[in-house]
């Protein structure tokens, strides 16, 4: 290099967090804790009904009360923003309910008041009157009903290819997905076995121990949101979109957030809390609290109905799919997750005739969007829970009938994109390994009886999708990277400045991570679907790159060559002074899935490939079963930080435990009834696995920066069919809905009906 | 109905004007800054809002503020308050026992209060005397190896 | 939470006199964190909380009388009765129960008498205290009384207690040579509120159950004790069969709720399943001890 730096390798080596101090001592910045100077806080009042037409709102003995600065309906909220609607797929949530409630616990009116604690009285005196309407949970009913949630499809412009769908009505569906590859028909008519199965997921919550909260600053031509959001580019144009203004009157920041999920994604809080302070000409908060968040953001509920001819030498000769995703009563990212992730729905194996329908399906319930996996969780229980199924039944091996199906490097996937740096059979093989599938498992005893299952799965980064850095060196040869990927637990401060000083020949540690901040950090899509360390990793490697060819340049131009950098600078400016300023973006090449077919020749920039293998000894009695061994095993590319890497496969697999053995969000006639931590168990220390293991394969992501990729969901995959097949091995039952409950597991061994789902 | 209390907090005497209805969480925040302490679930169930009063670990979420009167609370953000980290702290920076950070300072004090009950817990001990803290992240095989690691740095200092 | 007036008397006497019969909304409050819940949620919206914090030091001691029998003052911290060495040696079932009880920090906080006070079905201590033959010693303005804790309960959180009447003493009788056992049963996580929990407590003789107490708590409205079910222990061996016919006469004399954590089919079987394991697992406690004459 033509300026003098350090040569040690950051890339690779398990930097501990930059923040780590901050975390440790309480002092770590979170928008939870932010106040400003004559700060009001609002509180929610909300629906008590499932669906029904506004009649009237009474908010006199809320506004009666001391303290009370206003309240704030859907009504006044016109007098600023006359439509006021937003969403990343479709423009269809209003900032608070208008004409129309939609689902239990939907925002309906707001009190604005310098105590919280006088908000939240306040908000208890408000009434509303409806006339209710029928409701509609389910999301198959829902397809085919005649209960519409709402009257017309709103469309957003964000994502072109969605366009189609505008002006229609009456109907549910918000979109529908299909793919088709050959001729399943035919090819089921052939085949020598048919098997068919129904899959069900439920209703479950990120909660995200730092709950969903926003504040926004009113200037007088502009906006200063601060959020706890993984998506602040967005925010900044969906605002500024919805109030009529430039992308330049908004700014939106962060901090560390408290864990995200997906729960922090696109709008939340923002447009309420925009609103509400521009009305009130006043900083606005609104934090919730734990119970309150569940009424904002969800995972999908789904049915799968999926359906595989197989020949008699064991190969999967055709499969069908259907899949029914519960979004709740506004799109959110449902419509994306509908089609991103519906075209992996036959799973990762080489069939060459399939045919896949997916659909986004409104419902009266909480909102659906992306929670850490973007839907594959849901699919690859379907696939891999029905994979087992089928092996069973030919009496193969689960492993062996996998190997002889499994998508092979360079094969062309369903959606016609041939798999490239995709670790499918480094992963089965690495899993069996670890299991020692060869040899014969321990049953354990009549009464508590042990078995093992495996499962794998695959995702397709979402695409395409733009990240912009910013890498700045100071005169002093410091340097800061700017840039819009939000840190909200995953280390992406630390990995990207790893990515930085490996270019510029620093110390990672040195590296200064500036936040977002939509006046100073450059765009970024967002942060989701493990798309980070790919798309912003690229960029901030090109940013470094940049900068550091601007440094040589500088170097050469002041005679300065092979110096240290603040000699650069000196002997360029006379003095310490001056900046070099790099810029990266990246975007990566895509073709959009044809309509018809669902084709594309390259649908993904990288493939993530995660699986599991589980124990579990199950007491016969009672169903309650305990997971003795969990080994989770993933394809990261080559890990920027190993460490950080595999602490995410963990957390991943162990948050996926909770979603497969207890979390649910339980629906009576459209209320929830398990709102809180108390309700709603999450796992805690002794729901770990005794033996509990997260492992990547050696491979290299072409593409990526340093032949990294995204892996934040990855270990999420497998866990749940393979908790399915282990209980299947042990006692022979097998349970087609999530959550499996020690009572599901009871019922199935005495041949009860499973309880109602939801 | 304001009531001015009087308490120790973090090695300070200090006295403040607390109303019957507000909780710790709150006066630590509103009243002192001091944010290391933070309502999650509102229940006592995930621990982020850990401080200790008296030397014993409370969730002060559940806590009346009016209930310090006389009392000695100490926060997370007396650890390192003399410059140097506490050796929980460290060890838990070292064993990458946290992602998001949001309940880290709980898991630090609670660990903190299980090394002074026990100075060298089992892995089941440590399990069961945490099992009151929820980590969203899941950083729990980490926390153990920090919890483990912790002792380990206590017991070297103590020699 | 909305504001309230809040007293914080300096004798127990005082704090009842500072409570009011008719009024509902006068409340006591020791360690805090199960009214703290109901405030949050504004289920409870008090006027006024008489505090106990500086009530007598006294009814925060643990003693053992002169018969064995085993005094808790009603505001002793839950924690301070999982570290007592009394409490270990005289009821040993009361230590092991507490070590799941709900978290370390609640411990820390909760108090005996709040624990009891509150009458959450799912508390671990009513069930194991109702085994072991516990009484309370309540005060009232003009009155005091014993209560059997296996008579406090009346309802679905709701006690024998007169609104303006406070247990004062907990009381757990010498066992002699009894043993008990509780065993209690998440369905969701482990840390959650059971599901069932049972506790048995038992005495032999000559390798078979001299007399037995069995309590149900969780999957009821409030803990029950199971005369019916210790009746058909006496002079049984705890083999299979007994077991597994007390745990059938349990489930058939409950009216379980049904909620989240399971449907009354499957908790009435985790009834019959947990009785009969609690039972063999007092039995086995009494065997190991050599109780057995």
């Amino acid at each position: 290099m033509a300026v003098k730096t350090l040569n040690v390798d950051q890339v690779g080596r398990s930097v501990a967090r930059l923040e780590s101090r901050q975390k440790v001592s309480g002092r770590a910045e979170y928008v939870h804790n932010m106040k400003l100077p004559g700060m009001l806080y609002g509180k929610i009042f909300r629906s008590r009904i499932p669906h029904g037409k506004i009649r009237h709102i009474d908010t006199t003995a809320a506004q009666r009360v001391d303290g009370v600065f206003s309240v704030v309906t859907g009504d006044d909220v016109r007098t600023l923003v006359p439509i006021p609607y937003y969403g990343p797929a479709f423009h269809d949530q209003p900032v608070l309910a208008l004409e129309k409630v939609r689902y239990v616990g939907e925002p309906v009116a707001v009190v604005l008041a310098r105590d919280p604690h006088v908000a939240d009285q306040a908000a208890q005196l408000i009434e509303a009157e409806y006339d209710e309407l029928r409701a509609v949970y389910d999301e198959v009913e829902a397809a085919t009903a005649t209960i519409h949630v709402h009257e017309i499809l709103k469309p957003a412009g964000t994502f072109p290819d969605l366009k189609y769908l505008e002006g229609r009505r009456d109907t549910n569906i918000a979109l529908d997905f299909q793919l088709r590859r050959g001729d399943a028909g035919r090819a089921f008519a052939a085949a020598d076995y048919v098997f068919e199965h129904t899959f069900h997921t439920q209703t479950v919550m990120h909660t995200p121990l730092e709950p969903l909260v926003s504040l926004a600053e009113p200037g007088d031509d502009s906006v200063t949101i601060f959020t706890a959001s993984q998506s602040p580019s967005f925010v900044r144009m969906e605002i500024a979109r919805m109030l009529g203004w430039s992308e330049n009157q908004v700014r939106v920041r962060t901090a560390f957030l408290g864990g995200g999920f997906g729960a922090k994604l696109y709008i939340k809080l923002e447009a309420l809390v925009a609103v509400l302070a521009l009305m009130a000409r006043r900083p606005v908060k609104i934090g919730l609290t734990m119970e309150e968040q569940f009424y904002h953001i969800t995972k999908h509920a789904t049915t799968t109905r999926i359906k595989s001819g197989v020949s008699k030498e064991g190969r999967i000769v055709a499969r069908e799919c259907e899949v029914y995703w519960n979004g709740g009563a506004y799109a959110d990212i449902g419509p994306r997750v509908t089609q991103k992730s519906g075209f992996t729905a036959a799973g990762p194996y080489d069939i060459e005739n399939v045919k896949l329908d997916s659909y986004a399906v409104y419902t009266n319930l909480p909102p659906a969007g992306a929670l850490r996996g973007f839907g594959i969780p849901q699919l690859v229980w379907a696939y891999e829970s029905h994979t087992d199924l089928i092996a069973r039944q030919l009496e193969l091996d689960p492993i062996e009938f996998r190997r002889k199906n499994i998508l092979r490097e360079g094969r062309p996937q369903a959606v016609g994109t041939p798999m490239r740096d995709a670790a499918i059979e480094a992963c089965l093989e690495k899993i069996a390994d670890r299991m020692e599938w060869g040899k014969p498992c321990y049953r354990g005893s009549a009464a508590l009886r042990r078995g093992r299952g495996v499962a794998i799965g695959f995702k397709a980064c979402i695409a395409p999708t733009t990240s912009v850095a910013i890498v700045n060196i100071c005169a002093d040869g410091s340097c800061g990277l700017y840039c819009s990927t939000v840190d909200m637990g995953q280390g992406s401060d630390t990995a990207m400045a790893q990515i930085v000083a490996e270019v510029l020949g620093m110390q990672a540690e040195q590296i200064r991570v500036v936040h977002p901040d939509t006046d100073v950090t450059p765009y970024d899509m967002a942060t989701l679907g493990s798309r980070s360390t790919y798309h912003m990793g690229n960029a901030v490697k090109r940013a470094a790159e940049d900068a550091k060819a601007k440094l040589e340049a500088l170097a050469r131009e002041a005679g300065a060559e092979g110096s240290p950098i603040p000699d650069v600078f000196r002997a360029r400016y006379g003095m310490q002074a001056g900046n070099v300023v790099g810029i990266g973006t990246f975007i990566p090449s895509y073709q959009s899935p044809d309509k018809k077919t669902g084709h594309s020749e390259n649908v993904t920039p990288f493939w993530m490939i995660g699986g599991a293998g589980v124990e579990v000894e199950v007491d016969v009695e009672t169903g309650r079963f305990r997971v003795t061994k969990l080994v989770n095993v993933a394809d990261v590319g080559k890990p920027i930080n190993p460490k950080a890497v595999t602490t995410q496969l963990s957390g991943a697999a162990i948050m996926q435990l909770g979603h497969t053995m207890f979390e649910k969000m339980i629906f009576e006639d459209g209320k929830l009834t398990n709102a809180s931590l108390a309700d709603y168990k999450i796992p805690g220390f002794l729901d770990l696995p005794e033996d509990l293991t997260s492992e990547f394969v050696e491979a290299e992501q072409h593409g990526g920066p340093f032949g990294a990729k995204g892996v934040g969901e990855t270990a999420t995959f497998g866990v749940s069919p393979a908790i399915a097949n282990a209980i299947h091995d042990a006692v022979g039952v097998r349970i087609y809905s999530l959550p499996i409950t020690p009572e599901a597991v009871y019922r199935a061994m005495n041949g009860l009906p499973q309880e109602d789902r939801r | 109905m304001n009531r001015r209390i009087r308490f120790t907090l973090n090695g300070e005497r200090v006295e403040a004007d607390v109303a019957p209805h507000h909780n710790l969480v709150e006066l630590l925040a509103e009243r002192f800054d001091l944010v290391g302490a933070r309502e999650s679930c509102g229940q006592g169930l995930c621990g982020c809002c850990t401080v200790l009063v008296d030397g014993r670990a409370v969730s002060a979420c559940l806590y009346l503020a009016s209930f310090v009167d006389g009392a000695n609370v100490v926060t997370i953000e007396s650890l390192d308050a003399a410059g140097g980290l506490h050796p929980v702290q460290e060890a838990f920076i070292e064993n990458a026992a946290f992602q998001c950070g949001f309940c880290t300072p709980g898991f630090v004090l609670m660990t903190a209060q299980l090394l002074e009950e026990k100075p060298d817990p089992s892995d089941e001990e440590i399990r069961h005397y945490l099992s009151g803290n929820l980590c969203r992240c899941a950083a729990y095989p980490e926390i153990v190896d920090a919890v483990k690691a912790a002792a380990r740095k206590t017991a070297a200092k103590g020699r | 939470m909305t504001p309230f007036e809040l007293v914080e008397p300096p004798t127990l006497r005082e704090a009842i006199s500072a409570l009011d019969p008719a009024d509902p909304s006068t409340r006591a409050i020791a360690g805090g964190t199960a009214l703290m819940l109901m405030m949050k949620i504004g289920i409870f919206k008090p006027t006024r909380l008489v505090s106990l914090r500086r009530v007598e030091e006294r009814y925060r001691r643990i003693d053992v009388d002169e018969d064995g029998a085993l005094h808790i003052g009603a505001l002793t911290p839950l924690a301070a009765v999982e570290r007592s060495a009394a409490v270990a040696a005289k009821a040993p079932a009361i230590t092991r129960t507490l070590l799941t009880l709900s978290n370390v920090r609640v411990r820390n906080v909760a108090t005996v008498g709040g624990h009891l006070a509150h009458a959450d079905p799912h508390m671990d201590l009513p069930p194991v205290l109702i085994a072991l033959g516990a009484r309370v010693f309540v005060v009232g303005p003009s009155s005091e009384r014993w209560i059997d804790v296996a008579d406090l309960f009346k309802g679905y959180y709701e006690t024998a207690l007169a609104n303006d009447e406070l247990i004062a003493d907990l009381v757990v009788p010498p066992q002699g040579h009894r043993h008990a056992a509780y065993l209690k049963c998440t369905t969701l996580s482990a840390d959650d509120w059971p599901a069932v929990g049972v506790a048995v407590s038992l005495e032999t003789e000559r390798g078979s159950i001299k007399d037995a107490v069995v309590a149900v708590s969780a999957a009821t409205e409030k803990p029950m004790r199971l005369d019916g079910v210790a009746a058909l222990l006496g002079g049984k061996p705890a083999d299979e069969a007994t077991c597994k016919r007390a745990g059938e006469a349990a489930a058939a004399a409950l009216t379980v709720l049904p909620d989240g954590r399971g449907s009354i089919a499957y908790k009435q079987q985790l009834i019959r399943v947990y009785t009969a394991r609690a039972i063999r697992r007092a039995f086995e406690f009494a065997i190991a001890n050599g109780s057995a004459n």
